[in-house]
């Protein structure tokens, strides 16, 4: 047993790093310029340039990778005056990174030319202070200074080098090659339970995942209470009346429902309740952050479709299941010998019948994910999968990192509860 | 699961039974289902082999007055673009089942995405399951690991990228199915070739110091076949199921030339104004899947009996 | 509409008494008129008092508004940090509500003052006076003076924050340019003469900050405007609570807003129209064509329009064949029908275009026949290039466009127009993201536009050389159209302008890069119990300080 699990987890974690890599390497091929997406088509290459800079974009691909890996703040830390810190927004409660300058919480900027102090008040906002001794003599006359900006950057302010371009300010002649130079977005890495930043949204994505991986958990959790019963129970019912009339009606119900796409089902059901009927609403409207638990009912129409599809798929498997376990020996045996009937069918026969659909459903689950992203879509319902869809879409890095490891945990959890069970269930497995 | 049951009942004979083609077809209509299935399947193969040489009306030509409900001239009615919709129905069968159109546009090959996506599988999986299954040991192990990272990646994430990636095109979606299909087609003939591979004629072809890959692809393939099979017919129509459901999402085949899923999408928008532009290619798709399920069922049923 | 008391100018632009006599005279327009006046700094109440001087004071409303009430809107929800890094109207209208411009563009393509008292313009259109308005304070109760209003035009110009406004102001030429006479008057010293300056502030990006403001708006969201920023939630919602001591006051002399709260609700389209058809939204933003389609005869929508520059101009790279020979562009420009792609992609709503980027909705356009259909005429001509280069009919070419609006079925009508003229055109229609990371290279293609209030504004984006590795996706430019361009951005006179605009919608026709068969009419599709809501050519909810709710 020790073994087993010790070898389950070696193998989670082999193939979250198989996973991670992988998507790593299709999203640095697959998508476009980043920076054209959030500042739009009407930037200028320069903005990119610097955009970019400061998502960390211009370093080796690798090194990108590890960061996200395992974090970047030691690689900054090395190179800062002061040491590195995290503190919580009391407004947002956004981990956001300091400096330690003698006890006070503290970033940077570069103003007119001139370094700044932002020190942090008591409300998360700081105040400005000059900074101008923090200078540290670079090369010839360059001077620089890494700091921690706004944007939870280390970053490389730099002063008096570089080109040699004059500007007429109102201030007087200023240097044009002046301020922030290198950026490092500092982050833990997913080992030490940062999962990052979205580029999408530009906040944490452990911020944005949690509600959304709930609220799918809620409607997977309502549809497979609604499902699971009554696939159970209409796939007995089907099983052990084989070849008759009523085994016709549920199968062939069964089979149209699993074979209409989830997509047609949702929109007709929207159609008809919703919009004609008017009994029920159309799509799920968040108007709070805990909605579907104010008003339930908006949860009818996405459960609705999840079931019609589930359902049949269930019902079928099943139904075979049954099918096999009242035509095998022992069954036949156990009535041939005169034990009651419905005695044999509720002691044995679906007890036995019961576990190649516990573990199908098990593996069944990831495609569950990929009709949860259909309903989502089609409901507005702001889950995991439509978050998985929108982040595929943008090309947001740590979004989709995060939300497929979400994706590979729960895969890997229900196939190792599937094994357990089957293990359990079944003497022959278990000393195999 | 029901189908590596089909295997071991199928190998406990012990008898190298190698099925006909003829044998094979004969047992389709030993079975209604089988039959009823099959017919549904030609129902639809025969559909798009017309539309390769007649279609009532040019597919993607706005001859006609926009959402037009069925009447003598547009049978099945018209879309919001004024085009006949039996016309575009009666194309969409192509893309799915009769050809791929290849990259450049210029040319395409017989066989259409879903069945071309199921091959794929079909031969990625066969490969890496036979290799687990027979050699065992370190192969399995990293075979199975690749395969469990493969089935635990969000697969409408790696259709996402992918697309992105490699823009839309027919091979795009084949390899977006063989990829997501070959996990399962692998676990299955893993499965059985664990389980063949305990027979005597594999021991006597080992004897023979026949080659690994004689023995996997001449001695176990043969004898997987019937799951495979079976398998292979769900496979395909998942595939369809999946068409579907991309085109909605708006990641499917490329236009202009119809399939269903992406005639789903564009109507979508106009779902409240007409909605039988959605109805005909979401019904085509249920038939069809529902058809190669019954053809699957029947066929398996059968493949059991006969066995037995 | 507003009504703000104000002392005559002492410093009328002079060229505001000659506008007036070509308005007297019939040779400018209404439109024009009001347009030119008040970029120049008359007040629109005052403009429009001109040219009608005897209307009625504005007819008493059918209804008092009503106060209260929470207005929803499905839209989709993006990215909002800082807002002068906005790149999206839908981030805008969250930010706008709670935020307000120097100047204000009503639906009507007027621009007002509004968190400037009042702009001055030297005759040389190159130094600009901007008046900032009195009395006006932040939500968190700083007072806003020229300091905030430099901070935030400070953000802008820096190119580390990523605002459009920087390549919008690049006439400005830099942040020393800026000068700050006292706390509520700042003079702008352009680098070249432009007259589009007040509508340039009222550029989405360009909401005025705090001056303390650290870059993230949703962790600050301080602004002058009515509403304040109570909930928002990344691709969730935006929830917007009404402020108590806005400086506008209502109809009912208290001060705006009317509505207590305003709720964004992100949402696909798809998903918020059926929203809006069950009722569980007062609005439905962007309406497509099929959405108008649908709700038209919805008893409980009601429909807003306007007339717009947004457009899909199908675009042809000229530095690439068969493009780069006009015969090829002038024969798809005759392969469009105009008529069937307005009736197939916009079911008829919009006005037919001519093959220039140049609006009836602009000021200044000059009026010109629309083109026939005429693939015959095409056919020759490409016969003609096809011979020359050896090539045969029908010639073969990709157009490549997004899944998003119209665009599908511009593409596939123009497929279905051009086989007659001898073109075969392979579509390549992938989703909007798609099309965007390759819009300025593809070499045929269809892109949207959005609306603009003034040509001037668009065509050196686009259609110049300056512009060819920035926005010009055709790569098109033409040194009589460039000279022409530079003469009409300075030039004043309205009657002058529309001259050169005369002549540059006749060269585009003649050798432009673009074939265009419509103008969008921008449509507002909004529940009857809303009332005080106006459609707005660049989709923004602009009046929601004043939209209120009946029942």
């Amino acid at each position: 047993m020790v073994r087993f699990l010790v070898r389950s987890v070696v193998s989670t974690i082999i193939t979250i790093l198989l996973v991670s890599i992988g998507l790593f390497v299709l999203i640095e091929v697959g998508s476009g310029d980043i920076s054209v997406k959030i500042l739009g088509v009407f930037s200028t290459p320069e903005q990119r340039a610097s955009y970019r800079a400061q998502l960390g974009l211009n370093a080796p691909t690798w090194q990108r990778y590890l960061d996200w890996l395992v974090g970047n703040d030691w690689r900054a830390k090395s190179r800062m005056t002061y040491p590195l810190i995290t503190l919580k927004n009391p407004k947002t409660k956004e981990v956001e990174w300091w400096a330690d300058v003698d006890g006070q919480a503290t970033r940077w900027k570069m103003d007119k030319g001139e370094l700044k102090r932002l020190v942090r008040k008591e409300d998360g906002f700081s105040k400005v202070m000059p900074a101008e001794s923090d200078w540290i003599k670079g090369e010839g006359t360059e001077e620089f200074f890494w700091g921690v900006d706004n944007r939870n950057n280390a970053v490389k302010f730099v002063k008096g080098s570089g080109e040699e371009v004059w500007v007429l300010t109102k201030a007087g002649l200023r240097k044009q090659g002046d301020g922030p130079r290198e950026y490092i977005p500092l982050r833990k890495g997913l080992i030490r339970g940062d999962a990052g930043l979205s580029w999408q949204y530009n906040r944490p994505v452990s911020m944005i995942l949690k509600p959304r991986v709930r609220n799918t958990l809620v409607l997977a959790g309502v549809a497979f209470v609604v499902v699971m019963p009554l696939a159970l129970f209409f796939g007995i019912l089907a099983g052990i009346n084989e070849g008759k009339l009523l085994d016709r009606i549920i199968s062939i119900t069964s089979l149209g429902a699993t074979s209409t796409p989830e997509f047609v089902t949702g929109i007709f059901l929207i159609l008809i309740f919703g919009i004609w009927l008017k009994v029920l609403p159309a799509v799920t409207m968040f108007t709070s952050s805990n909605a579907i638990f104010e008003n339930p009912m908006m949860l009818a129409l996405p459960v609705m479709t999840l079931t019609a599809v589930e359902l049949g798929y269930v019902a079928r498997m099943t139904r075979a299941s049954m099918v096999e376990v009242m035509d095998s020996a022992y069954i036949r045996t156990a009535i041939v010998k005169g034990m009651p009937y419905w005695r044999v069918v509720f002691r044995h026969a679906i007890r036995n019948a019961l576990m190649a659909p516990i573990t199908i459903i098990m593996l069944h689950v990831n495609w569950l994910i990929g009709g949860v992203v259909v309903v989502e879509v089609i409901f507005g319902y702001p889950g995991l999968g439509k978050f998985i869809f929108d982040s595929a879409i943008f090309g947001d890095f740590s979004a989709i990192e995060a939300a497929a490891m979400v994706t590979v945990l729960i895969a890997i959890i229900t196939r190792l509860i599937g094994d357990l069970a089957y293990t359990l269930l079944n003497p022959r497995v278990r000393y195999a | 699961m029901n189908a590596e049951a089909a295997a071991n009942e199928e190998n406990k004979s012990e008898k190298r039974t190698k099925p006909s083609l003829w044998k094979t077809i004969s047992i389709i209509f030993e079975s209604r289902v089988a039959t009823i299935g099959m017919v549904m399947v030609a129902f639809w193969v025969i559909v798009g082999c017309i539309s390769l040489v007649w279609t009532p009306y040019d597919p993607n030509s706005s001859d006609f007055i926009q959402n037009l409900s069925p009447n003598a001239t547009n049978w099945l009615g018209t879309d919001h673009m004024g085009r006949d919709l039996l016309s575009r129905l009666m194309q969409g069968t192509q893309v799915i089942l009769l050809k791929t159109r290849l990259p450049g546009g210029e040319h395409s090959i017989p066989g259409g995405v879903a069945i071309w996506g199921v091959l794929g599988s079909l031969f990625l999986g066969v490969i890496l399951g036979l290799n687990a299954g027979y050699r065992r040991g370190w192969t399995d192990q990293i075979i199975m690991q690749v395969l469990d990272a493969l089935i635990a990646f969000p697969q409408i994430v790696l259709y996402l990228v992918v697309i992105a990636a490699l823009g839309q095109g027919d091979m795009v979606v084949i390899l977006a199915i063989t990829i997501t299909g070959a996990p399962g087609v692998a676990r299955l003939a893993r499965s059985l070739a664990l389980d063949i591979q305990t027979r005597d004629y594999i021991r006597a072809a080992e004897t023979r110091a026949e080659s690994a890959w004689f023995i996997m692809f001449r001695e176990i393939l043969p004898n997987a076949r019937g799951p495979l099979l079976v398998d292979s017919m769900l496979r395909v129509g998942y595939a369809i199921f999946m068409i579907g459901t991309l085109g909605f999402l708006g990641i499917g085949l490329p236009p202009p030339d119809p399939d269903w899923g992406s005639m789903v999408n564009e109507a979508r928008k106009y779902i409240f104004v007409n909605q039988l532009p959605v109805i005909w290619p979401a019904l085509a798709i249920s038939t069809l899947v529902i058809g190669l399920n019954l053809f699957a069922d029947g066929l398996r049923e059968e493949l059991m009996r006969y066995q037995k | 509409m507003e009504i703000i008391k104000r002392k005559d100018r002492k410093d009328a632009h002079p060229y505001i008494p000659e506008l007036k006599e070509l308005y007297q005279k019939g040779r400018v327009t209404r439109r024009e008129f009001l347009r030119n006046a008040t970029l120049l700094g008359m007040s629109a109440a005052a403009a429009y008092a001109f040219i009608s001087p005897f209307a009625p004071k504005k007819a008493m409303a059918a209804a008092m508004p009503k106060r209260g009430g929470t207005w929803k809107c499905g839209m989709s929800l993006q990215l909002i940090d800082h807002p002068a890094r906005l790149s999206w109207t839908e981030g805008a209208n969250v930010v706008r509500q709670v935020s307000e411009y120097l100047s204000d563009t009503g639906p009507d393509n007027i621009t007002r003052p509004w968190l400037c008292e009042k702009w001055v313009a030297s005759e040389d259109l190159k130094t600009w006076d901007l008046y900032i308005r009195k009395g006006v304070k932040f939500n968190d109760g700083q007072v806003m003076t020229a300091d905030d209003v430099i901070f935030t035009m400070n953000e802008w110009l820096n190119k580390d924050v990523g605002s459009s406004m920087l390549g919008l102001l690049s006439y400005w030429g830099g942040p020393q340019n800026i000068e700050k006479v006292d706390d509520y008057h700042i003079r702008l010293h352009l680098v070249s003469p432009n007259i589009g300056v007040p509508e340039h502030l009222w550029h989405y990006p360009g909401v005025i900050l705090p001056r303390n403001f650290e870059g993230d708006f949703i962790k600050q969201p301080v602004g002058t405007g009515p509403f304040i920023l109570e909930e928002f939630a990344e691709g969730e919602r935006a929830v917007l609570k009404a402020r108590k001591d806005y400086w506008k006051m209502g109809e009912d002399g208290q001060p705006l807003p009317y509505l207590d709260k305003v709720m964004y609700i992100s949402m696909s389209a798809d998903a918020g129209l059926a929203a809006f058809q069950s009722g569980q939204t007062d609005v439905h933003y962007h309406p497509r064509p099929s959405d108008y389609l649908a709700l038209k005869d919805n008893p409980m929508a009601k429909i807003l329009t306007v007339d717009s520059s947004y457009c899909y101009p199908i675009r042809m790279r000229v530095d690439l064949p068969p493009w780069d020979d006009n015969r090829v562009r002038t024969a798809l420009k005759l392969c469009q029908d105009r008529k069937k792609t307005l009736q197939l992609a916009a079911y008829g709503l919009g006005k037919l275009a001519i093959d220039a980027h140049i609006s009836p909705a602009h000021p200044a356009y000059c009026e010109k026949p629309i083109p026939a259909y005429n693939p015959k005429k095409a056919k020759e001509l490409l016969q003609a290039y096809a011979s020359e280069k050896g090539l045969k009919l029908p010639l073969k070419v990709k157009l490549a466009t997004k899944n998003d609006e119209a665009e599908p079925e511009i593409a596939q009508t123009l497929k279905q127009t051009a086989l007659a003229g001898g073109f075969d055109i392979k579509l390549d229609i992938t989703e909007a993201g798609g099309y965007w990371d390759r819009w300025t290279e593809v070499d045929l293609g269809i892109t949207s536009w959005t609306h603009r209030s003034i040509a001037t504004m668009v065509l050196p984006l686009a259609y110049t050389k300056e512009s060819i590795g920035a926005w010009n996706e055709t790569r098109w430019y033409d040194d009589e159209f460039s000279a022409l361009l530079k003469d009409a951005e300075a030039q004043l006179d309205v009657e002058k302008r529309r001259s050169i605009m005369c002549k540059l919608e006749d060269i585009m026709q003649e050798r432009g890069p673009i074939a265009l068969s419509y103008w969008v009419q921008i449509m507002e599709i909004v529940n009857k119990r809303v009332h005080g809501m106006e459609a707005h050519p660049t989709h923004m909810h602009t009046t929601l300080r004043s939209t209120w709710l009946d029942g």
